[in-house]
């Protein structure tokens, strides 16, 4: 008998892609518990899940079971080796309980670089140049807005930090460079990969003084929890902009609301909150920043192809005995 | 010998706005300088005519703006100006304001600000193609609204899709610069294909037809003028790739606004990004109801430092026809 997967959530793209890489390989069975509690009881000796292999996760099935955190994950059967999370940010999967019990946990990095960074790009125009207020403004029946030209500025010759050089900060420079940007990183360590226009510069407050616009591409740990602090915004220059594709919890969101109401952030683009799918309502209310619910890879081409690659981990697992993409907690 | 009088016809409250230090220094050397104040076309024709404070002026800064109180530079105004108008220097690089046939014929030369406006422009018909692609505008009101993603549907990458571009100019160009970093492959349309080639990799395609058909997106950067008034109809628009894209931040004009609407509700457009529309401030209500496409007021270039930069060229080129080199910037109507 066919070795199981089982399905946590749903393949909405990659059917065929599933057919392909797993079709006489292993069996794909749907999740069909109804609580976190049913679950467990599923993964339990003698329960329906209990000699599962593998598991391909997307978070929709959270809402079933709730997050893949360490309690979770020590719920699984011992049969299960290989957590194929659907995603490049993985920090509600318990990585510590899955090093702990020698499972392998992967990731879908690459897949969401493209879609991300044009998201990223698309926050990055709409802030310097106001465009939510405008449209916004039209919309009710009005036409440009009065005073916009006084904060709205050019993206030519402005300096642009990309904090975090990983596969989305990568694709971030390249497509900003035709804008006209003046473009930094900042990173734990240099990235032989960076493009040579793209300047490193190792200390981080030295890095944040000099930018009108702040990306924000780093995962969320415990390290980088808050991350973007008081200190930091504060080091930035009045009027200077944050974008965030990364995490909410990166940034210090009652800071950066604080920076916002007194004018020292002129702008922000968040595509990610503290709290999702809340988002504070002092944020909703001001008309001078650009807002977006973690559409980030919200497209097609991305969601198939984060779909794929955590079916290749898996595929993967099941031949060679371990995937391409096991997370570096894991290793 | 006095100065040559310069009138600047720009915003009839503020003047030029960012460049006042250079109005007097750079300007204020070569030429007296005039502030618009009549307040009516009626007013204006009176101060042009003999006796009037404008009847000896032998230049003329001009912004759209001016037309809210003498309106545009049509026949007849062009007709009322005195025979000392030598040069009207347009701030803008669109002039569809102005009549140049009407200039020609009076002898006066015509100059716009062509290059200034080609980066600010060109990054807004970036964000209105990715926005148009993605889906943004309604992803933002969701998250205002507290619907988050409830009824959002899957959106489109420009990664990979075909950019066809109407109209290879200046704008086209930067466009074509910023899009082709998203790895959209791109193809255009000019009225003669543009030797030496761009420094970037693009295809010509000498049938606007043969591009409309292959264009995932498809970008409006041509003037408007009695030939390309209305040119983008039915017709075009039913040559388009089912579910493609209309960007257009040239002229509203261009575009048969009923065919757009059209294309719009059939699904033939998937979406569509527009930055200018045919009777601006005035929008089709049809058009703000639509949340499927991204609409902006003409913000091609409102951004202090585009502003600034256009006002300096338009200054440059009244400093340089004064001092005897003639404009900078004539129009290419005019330099035959």
């Amino acid at each position: 008998m066919a070795p199981k997967i089982l399905l946590m959530g749903e393949l909405f793209w990659a059917g065929p892609d599933a057919e392909e890489l797993l079709g006489g390989i292993a069996e794909l069975v749907p999740m069909k518990s109804q609580s976190r509690e049913e679950f467990f009881k599923d993964c339990a000796p003698g329960g329906r899940y209990s000699d599962i292999v593998g598991i391909y996760h997307e978070h929709l099935s959270d809402k079933i079971v709730g997050p893949p955190n360490d309690e979770l994950i020590n719920a699984l059967p011992s049969t299960c080796r290989w957590f194929a999370h659907k995603g490049a940010g993985y920090d509600s999967v318990g990585v510590k309980a899955a090093k702990a019990r020698g499972m392998g946990v992967s990731n879908t990095p690459g897949a969401v670089d493209e879609a991300t960074a044009t998201t990223a790009v698309f926050l990055l125009i709409a802030t310097m140049r106001r465009f939510s207020w405008c449209e916004a403004n039209l919309r009710a029946g009005g036409f440009n807005p009065p005073g916009v030209e006084e904060s709205a500025r050019d993206l030519s010759g402005k300096t642009v930090g990309i904090l975090g050089m990983g596969g989305i900060g990568l694709k971030m420079a390249n497509y900003i460079r035709p804008f006209g940007c003046n473009l930094l990183y900042h990173n734990r360590r240099p990235n032989s990969l960076a493009p040579p226009d793209v300047k490193y510069v190792s200390e981080l407050y030295n890095f944040l003084g000099q930018l009108d616009v702040l990306m924000v591409s780093i995962p969320l740990s415990e390290k980088t929890r808050g991350f973007v602090g008081e200190k930091e915004i504060r080091t930035m220059k009045k009027g200077s902009i944050i974008v965030n594709t990364a995490r909410g919890p990166v940034i210090d969101e009652e800071a950066m609301i604080k920076a916002l109401q007194d004018g020292h952030l002129g702008s922000v683009g968040l595509d990610v909150f503290t709290k999702e799918p809340e988002v504070d309502q002092r944020l909703k209310d001001m008309k001078h920043i650009t807002l977006l619910p973690h559409v980030g890879t919200e497209n097609q081409d991305a969601r198939r192809k984060m779909e794929r690659t955590a079916l290749v981990n898996l595929k993967e697992f099941l031949t060679t005995g371990t995937g391409p993409n096991l997370v570096p907690e894991c290793q | 010998m006095s100065k040559p009088q310069v009138l600047i016809a720009a915003n009839p409250q503020n003047g030029i706005v960012w460049s006042k230090e250079e109005q007097n220094s750079k300007l204020g050397a070569v030429a007296e300088v005039l502030e618009l104040t009549s307040s009516s076309r009626e007013e204006f024709y009176k101060d042009l005519s003999s006796g009037g404070k404008y009847a000896n002026i032998v230049g003329i800064y001009r912004h759209n703006d001016s037309a809210s109180a003498i309106g545009i530079f049509d026949k007849d105004l062009i007709e009322h100006l005195p025979k000392s108008v030598k040069y009207i220097a347009h701030n803008g690089a669109g002039y569809d304001q102005i009549d140049i046939a009407a200039a020609t014929a009076k002898g006066i030369e015509v100059s716009h600000t062509p290059g200034a406006v080609d980066a600010a422009t060109a990054t807004v018909g970036a964000f209105l193609a990715i926005s148009a692609m993605r889906q943004f505008y309604r992803a933002e009101v969701n998250v205002r609204n507290g619907q988050w993603k409830s009824g959002l549907s899957p959106a489109r990458d420009p990664e990979e899709k075909v950019l066809g571009i109407i109209g290879m100019g200046g704008i086209g160009k930067a466009l074509a610069r910023r899009l082709i970093a998203f790895d959209m492959k791109v193809i255009y349309h000019n009225r003669n294909e543009i030797t030496p080639p761009p420094d970037f990799p693009c295809t010509y395609i000498p049938n606007v037809e043969d591009l409309l058909k292959q264009s995932d997106i498809v970008s409006l950067n041509l003037p408007l003028n009695d030939k390309t008034k209305g040119s983008f109809g039915k017709k075009q628009f039913d040559q388009m790739k089912d579910g493609s894209v209309l960007v257009n931040t040239a002229r509203g004009a261009v575009v048969d606004e009923e065919a757009l609407l059209q294309a719009l509700d059939s699904g033939k457009l998937f979406s569509a990004g527009l930055d200018v529309f045919p009777d601006e401030p005035n929008v089709n209500p049809k058009l703000l109801q639509n949340d499927k496409i991204t609409v902006l007021p003409h913000m091609g270039t409102e951004t202090r430092d585009s502003q600034k930069k256009m006002e300096i060229l338009v200054l440059d080129n009244l400093v340089s026809a004064l001092s005897g080199k003639g404009l900078l910037n004539q129009v290419p109507e005019q330099k035959k």
